[in-house]
C-alpha cells in the first residue's frame, strides 16, 4: 500500500495523546488500601470488569475512528502490481566489483572474487544478478541474469586493470540498474578495497529508494608501498647528441624505511642502476647516470623490485629530442622589403619550441615543399593551386597549421578548390589611415591565442593601429577570435582535416599595421604559430584514463606524418595498446582512453610493429594513496541520497489513471469513521445511562 | 441488641477528641466519668453495683430469703433478692490485625482507626470494669494470641499499658506495609502477602478458652472479616466455657459507605490482594453484602446467645459504652 499525502500519516500520532494520558493517569492512579476486599470479591463479576472492557471498547472505538480519519487524508491507495506480485521475495542484486590496480595489492584481488563468488553462490533461484565492474567508471559485465554459471565465467575474465576508483559513478550505475527492477528487493553488494579518495562528498548521488547495501571490505589492516611517482630528464644541452640526465622520484608509504635498487631502461636496454633509501612516509630521488639517448622517439622504463602493489613498481615514459616546428613562409614575387622579416624573426627567437623558419617565393613552390611543415604561412599570396594546392590541402588534412595573410590579393586569385578549406569571402581592403586606423577591438580569451593575454597587464592590443584592413566574412563554421572595431573579423579560425586554417585580415609586418612595432606582437607571433602548428609540449607519459586527443597532442604525429607518400591522404593512424588491442583514429574518431599500463604504439599503416610512436601509460598514482575509509561511512553517505523517484516512479505515472481508481478507498475510510463515531456515541450514551441509574 | 443513638450530653467522647488525648488512662477516666455523669440523666436505670430488689414469693422459693420486714408491713411475701458477685471477671478480647488498623478517609485526619477506637474503648471499660472491681484482663490477636493480660484486681495498668503498646508498636503487621514501603521494612515482612493469610478467630479463640478459667464476661472487640458461620463457630469456645459473651463489631465509616468515586487500585492490607475497581459500579452491591453480613451476623448472635453490635468508629464511644452496660446489667443480677 502507497500513500498520496503519507504526511497526514502523522497525525496517528494524535492517537498516543488519549493513550499517554491513559498510562500518566494510570500511574498516578491513587492505591487505596482497604481493610478487606472480602466483600468485593463477592459483587458480581461484570459490576467492575465488564464496565472496564466497555470503556476499552470506546477507547478503541475512538482510536479506530482517529485511524481512519488519518488514514482517509493521507490517501492511500494499492499499487496492483501483478509482476511485482508474481516475483515474492526475489531481489535484484548489482555486484559492484572494483577493479582498481590496488586491487592487486597482496591477496586483495583473491579476496575480492571469492566474495563476489559468495555472494553469487547466495542467489535464491528467482534472485537476478548483474555483474558491474568499475575504476574510474563503471561497466557492466553481464546483463542481469539467475544464472550463476554466466556471473561465474563473466568473473573469470575479469582483471584488475590500471585505473583508479571511483565509488560515485559505479553507485550511479547500480542505482540505474535496480532502479529499473521490478523485483520487489534490491541490493548492492559492493566489492572494494574502499580507498578513501575513491568517495567524494561532491558526488551527486541519487540511489532509488529501497535499496540495501552490502558492503564486502577485501582491505588490508595495515599497508606498506614503494612505488615511481615520476621521472624527469634533463638534457645537457639541445644538441639531439648531448647526454641525458634521468631521475626518477620514489616514494614509500610504509611505516619503515625501504632500500630499493632502482633500475632504468632505455630503448629497451639497461642503461643504469642506483640504490635508494627511501624513508617511511617520504620520498627519495634516484639520480641516474648521463646517457646518450638514441635519436628519435626513446622508450624509457624506471623500474623498482615487486612489492605487495606491483603495479607502481614501473614507471614508463618517452624520452623525445627537441623538436624544431618548421615553418614556410611564402611571400610574393615581388615582395616588400622585410615583409616576412617581423614574423620570422618573433618566430626565431626563443627555443620553446624552436622555429625553423624557411621563406621562399610563390613562383618557387614545389609540392615536396610543404612536406614535414608545422606551419605554411601564405603571406600576402594566394593559395597556391595544382599539385601544389593539393600538397598543400593534403598536409594540412594531416595536421599542418596554414595561416592565410590575404592582403590585397583578390579574391578571384584564390583557387576554387579552396573555398572548402577557407570557408571565407572578403572585401576590397578597407583603408582607416584617414580615422587614424582601426583597433583591436575585441579578442577571444579563450582561444589558446590570446589565453596568455587574459590577465590584466599582460598584453595590449589595443593599442596597435590597423591602418589598412580585409573586412572577412566567415562562414558558420568557423570562429572569430578578434574583431576589429568596425566588428569584422580580424582572425578567424576553422578546421580542415586535422590541421587548422587561420586567417588575419591586415598584414603581417608594418605595411598596413603598426602592430609588429607593438610589445604583443612577439608573444602573439609565436602563441599564433604554435597553436596553428599544434605544437604541443611532448608528454612523456599519460596517466591510464586520460583521453588521448590527437587535435591536441600534435606532436605525437610528427615523426609519422613525415613518413607518409606525398598526396595519400588520409594517413589512417591506428592506436596499439599494450595488450594488442587497437584503435582505428578517422575524421570522426580523434581521440580514445588509455586504460592500460605501459606503452601504446600510434602507427600509420605503413610503420613497422616497433617503429610507431611510443605512447607510455603509468597507473593513476593518486590510487597508490591506499587510505582506507570506513565502508559504514560509505554505505551510510550513499543510502542517504536516496530518492523516490526512478523508473519505478515513470512506471507508476503510466498507470495513473489504475491507481486514481485505487484511492478511492479514502472514500470508504472516511465514511467508515463517521460510522465509529456514530456507534461510539450511542455505546457512550448507552453507558452514561447506565452508570446514572 | 439496636445500637442506640448518641445519648445527649456524651459528645465529647468523640473518638476524634479522645484521640488527641496521649494518656490512655486519662483517655478511660474521661470517658467514663463523662458516661457516668451521663448516666444520671439515662432513663436506663439499675446498672448500679448496689442494687437490691423484692419481687413476690412463688412457691419453692427459699423462705430464708423472703424479707419478714415488709411482710409485717405489707402482709404480702416477697422475697429479697441480693446483687451479685460483687466482682466479675472482665476480658476484653482485641482483634489487632492489620485490617483493624484502617482509618477512613471521610473524617480526614481527625478520624481514628479502629484499632484506636477499639483501644479507646478497651481502655473505658476496663477502667470502667476496674471502677466496679472487675477483674479486667486483656488479649490481643492476629493469627494467633499476640499479648495476653490475664484477668485481675490490679492489672488495669497493665491492660492500660498493652492497650498503649499495642496502639503504637508493630504488633500489627500489615502485608500492604511489606508491600508499598519497600526498604526499611522488616525482612519477614518483605514476603509476598499470601492471599490466603487472612485471620482466622478459631486458633486465638480456642487458645483463650483454655486461659479463661473462670466465668468471666468477655468482650471481642473485632472487625470479623471472616465467615459469620466461622466466627460463631470460633466464639463457641469460649462460651462454652459459661462465659457471657459481648461481640462488638467495629467497621469503619467507609466500610459501611464506601465513599470513593475515583476508579483506583484497592488492596486489601490483610492479605496484599489488589483489585482495580471503579466505585461507582460496585458501590450498592458492596452495600448489599455488608448489610447481609451484618445481618447474618447478628442472627447467629441471636441464636447463640451473644451480644452482639455493631460501631461506626465515627461515631461516639458512648454509644458503646451503653451498650456494654446494657449487656453487664443482664449478667450482673443474680442468676
Amino acid at each position: 500500500m502507497n500513500f498520496l499525502a503519507p504526511w497526514f500519516l502523522a497525525g496517528i500520532a494524535a492517537i498516543g495523546v488519549p493513550i499517554a494520558i491513559h498510562l500518566i493517569n494510570r500511574e498516578r492512579k491513587t492505591v487505596i488500601p482497604f481493610p478487606s476486599l472480602m466483600f468485593i470479591q463477592k459483587v458480581p463479576y461484570k459490576s467492575v470488569r465488564r464496565q472496564k472492557l466497555r470503556h476499552l471498547l470506546l477507547f478503541a472505538l475512538r482510536c479506530l475512528a482517529l485511524f481512519l480519519f488519518v488514514a482517509a487524508f493521507a490517501r492511500p491507495f494499492f499499487a496492483k502490481n501483478d509482476r511485482l506480485a508474481a516475483a515474492g521475495g526475489a531481489t535484484e542484486r548489482v555486484i559492484l566489483l572494483d577493479r582498481s590496480y590496488s586491487m592487486g595489492y597482496a591477496k586483495r584481488w583473491d579476496a575480492a572474487r571469492d566474495s563476489v563468488r559468495a555472494v553469487i553462490g547466495a542467489m535464491g533461484p528467482s534472485d537476478r544478478t548483474t555483474l558491474v565492474t568499475f575504476t574510474n567508471d563503471a561497466a557492466a559485465v553481464t546483463e542481469p541474469t539467475s544464472d550463476r554459471a554466466v556471473l561465474e565465467r563473466a568473473l573469470d575474465r575479469v582483471a584488475v586493470s590500471a585505473e583508479g576508483t571511483r565509488f560515485g559513478p559505479a553507485l550511479k550505475f547500480a542505482g540505474d540498474v535496480l532502479g529499473a527492477s521490478v523485483l520487489p528487493n534490491r541490493e548492492i553488494a559492493l566489492v572494494s578495497d574502499f580507498q578513501r579518495r575513491g568517495w567524494s562528498t561532491q558526488a551527486e548521488l541519487r540511489l532509488p529508494a529501497g535499496i540495501d547495501i552490502r558492503a564486502l571490505d577485501v582491505a588490508d589492516k595495515s599497508v606498506a608501498d614503494v612505488a615511481v611517482t615520476s621521472v624527469a630528464t634533463n638534457r645537457a644541452s639541445a644538441d639531439a647528441d648531448s647526454p641525458v640526465t634521468v631521475s626518477a622520484r620514489l616514494t614509500n608509504t610504509g611505516g619503515a624505511a625501504r632500500t630499493v635498487d632502482a633500475s632504468l631502461e632505455l630503448a629497451g636496454r639497461a642503461v643504469g642502476s642506483v640504490r635508494v633509501t627511501v624513508p617511511p612516509s617520504g620520498s627519495a630521488q634516484a639520480v641516474f647516470t648521463p646517457t646518450v639517448v638514441p635519436g628519435g622517439v626513446t622508450r624509457g622504463v624506471v623500474r623498482i623490485p615487486g612489492d605487495a602493489l606491483a603495479a607502481n613498481d614501473v614507471f614508463q615514459f618517452t624520452l623525445a629530442p627537441d623538436e624544431a616546428v618548421r615553418v614556410l613562409m611564402v611571400q610574393p614575387v615581388q615582395a616588400r622589403t622585410n615583409q616576412s622579416l617581423f614574423f620570422r624573426r618573433a618566430l626565431e627567437i626563443g627555443d620553446a619550441p624552436r622555429f625553423v623558419v624557411d621563406v621562399k617565393r610563390v613562383d618557387s613552390l614545389t609540392p615536396r615543399d610543404f612536406t614535414g611543415r608545422g606551419l605554411v604561412v601564405l603571406n600576402e599570396v594566394a593559395p597556391p593551386g595544382g599539385e601544389q594546392g593539393v600538397a598543400l590541402r593534403a598536409e594540412i588534412r594531416q595536421g599542418t597549421g596554414l595561416l592565410f595573410v590575404p592582403g590585397d590579393v583578390p579574391n578571384d586569385r584564390v583557387p576554387r578548390e579552396w573555398a572548402t578549406v577557407l570557408r571565407l569571402s572578403s572585401a576590397d581592403p578597407a583603408n582607416r589611415a584617414s580615422t587614424g586606423g582601426a583597433r583591436l577591438a575585441r579578442v577571444s580569451y579563450s582561444s589558446p591565442v590570446f589565453e596568455a593575454f587574459s590577465a590584466p597587464g599582460s598584453g595590449d592590443f589595443s593599442s596597435a593601429h590597423i591602418f589598412q584592413h580585409r573586412s572577412l566574412r566567415v562562414a558558420g563554421d568557423s570562429g572569430v577570435l578578434a574583431w576589429f572595431d568596425d566588428g569584422t573579423p580580424a582572425l578567424a579560425e576553422r578546421q580542415f582535416g586535422r590541421g587548422r586554417v587561420m586567417v588575419w585580415a591586415s598584414s603581417i609586418d608594418d605595411y598596413w599595421t603598426d602592430l609588429p612595432k607593438n610589445p604583443v606582437f612577439l608573444p602573439f607571433v609565436r602563441q599564433l604559430a604554435r597553436h596553428t602548428g599544434r605544437f604541443s609540449d611532448a608528454r612523456p607519459w599519460f596517466t591510464a584514463g586520460d583521453i588521448l586527443d590527437l587535435t591536441r597532442h600534435g606532436e605525437l604525429l610528427t615523426g609519422l606524418v613525415e613518413r607518409t607518400a606525398p598526396g595519400t591522404e588520409p594517413t589512417v593512424l591506428t592506436l596499439h595498446s599494450p595488450t594488442a588491442k587497437r584503435v582505428r583514429f578517422s575524421d570522426s574518431v580523434q581521440a580514445t582512453p588509455l586504460l592500460e599500463r605501459g606503452f601504446y604504439e600510434l602507427r600509420t599503416a605503413v610503420t613497422a610493429e616497433g617503429s610507431g610512436r611510443p605512447v607510455a601509460v603509468n597507473v593513476d598514482l593518486a590510487e597508490s594513496d591506499l587510505a582506507h575509509m570506513e565502508p559504514e561511512e560509505l554505505v551510510t553517505a550513499a543510502l542517504a541520497a536516496t530518492t523516490t523517484g526512478g523508473p519505478q516512479a515513470t512506471a507508476d505515472a503510466a498507470t495513473a489513471a489504475e491507481r486514481e481508481r485505487n484511492q478511492k478507498i479514502w472514500w470508504y475510510l472516511l465514511v467508515g469513521a463517521f460510522l465509529v463515531l456514530a456507534t461510539e456515541t450511542i455505546l457512550s450514551n448507552r453507558l452514561s445511562r447506565m452508570v446514572t441509574t | 441488641m439496636t445500637v442506640p443513638t448518641t445519648t445527649p450530653g456524651t459528645n465529647f467522647l468523640d473518638p476524634a477528641i479522645l484521640s488527641r488525648i496521649g494518656n490512655l488512662e486519662f483517655v478511660a477516666k474521661i470517658a467514663v466519668e463523662g458516661f457516668i455523669n451521663g448516666l444520671h440523666r439515662s432513663p436506663h436505670l439499675g446498672s448500679s453495683t448496689d442494687f437490691a430488689q423484692h419481687r413476690q414469693y412463688t412457691p419453692g422459693d427459699d423462705i430464708r430469703r423472703v424479707d419478714w420486714k415488709l411482710f409485717a408491713r405489707s402482709d404480702r411475701f416477697y422475697v429479697k433478692e441480693f446483687e451479685a458477685e460483687t466482682n466479675c471477671n472482665f476480658l476484653a478480647i482485641l482483634d489487632v490485625s492489620p485490617s483493624m488498623r484502617y482509618k477512613g478517609s471521610t473524617l480526614g485526619e481527625g478520624g481514628v482507626s479502629k484499632l484506636e477506637y477499639a483501644c479507646f474503648l478497651t481502655a473505658a471499660l476496663a477502667y470502667f470494669s476496674a471502677g466496679q472491681r472487675d477483674r479486667v484482663g486483656l488479649a490481643t490477636f492476629n493469627h494467633d494470641v499476640i499479648d495476653y493480660v490475664p484477668p485481675s484486681a490490679r492489672h488495669l495498668r497493665q491492660v492500660l499499658f498493652a492497650l498503649d503498646q499495642t496502639n503504637r508498636s508493630g504488633k500489627v503487621h500489615s502485608p500492604l506495609e511489606a508491600s508499598v514501603s519497600g526498604s526499611g521494612v522488616a525482612p519477614e515482612l518483605e514476603k509476598k502477602p499470601d492471599p490466603g493469610a487472612r485471620a482466622s478467630l478459631l486458633a486465638p479463640m480456642k487458645k483463650l478458652a483454655d486461659s479463661v478459667r473462670r466465668r468471666s464476661i468477655v468482650l471481642l472487640i473485632s472487625d470479623l472479616y471472616e465467615d459469620p458461620k466461622g466466627i460463631f463457630d470460633a466464639v463457641d469456645h469460649l462460651r462454652g466455657r459459661g462465659n457471657d459473651l459481648i461481640c462488638f463489631h467495629l467497621l469503619d465509616k467507609d466500610e459501611i459507605d464506601f465513599p470513593f468515586t475515583e476508579a483506583s487500585n484497592f488492596i486489601d492490607v490483610e492479605t496484599g490482594t489488589k483489585m482495580p475497581l471503579v466505585p461507582d459500579y460496585l458501590r450498592k452491591e458492596y452495600k448489599k453484602i455488608v448489610q447481609a453480613h451484618t445481618d447474618e451476623l447478628s442472627k447467629l448472635a441471636r441464636e447463640r446467645r451473644v451480644d452482639y453490635a455493631r460501631f461506626d468508629t465515627s461515631r461516639p464511644i458512648a454509644d458503646a459504652l451503653y451498650a456494654y452496660l446494657g449487656a453487664r446489667e443482664r449478667y450482673n443480677r443474680v442468676r
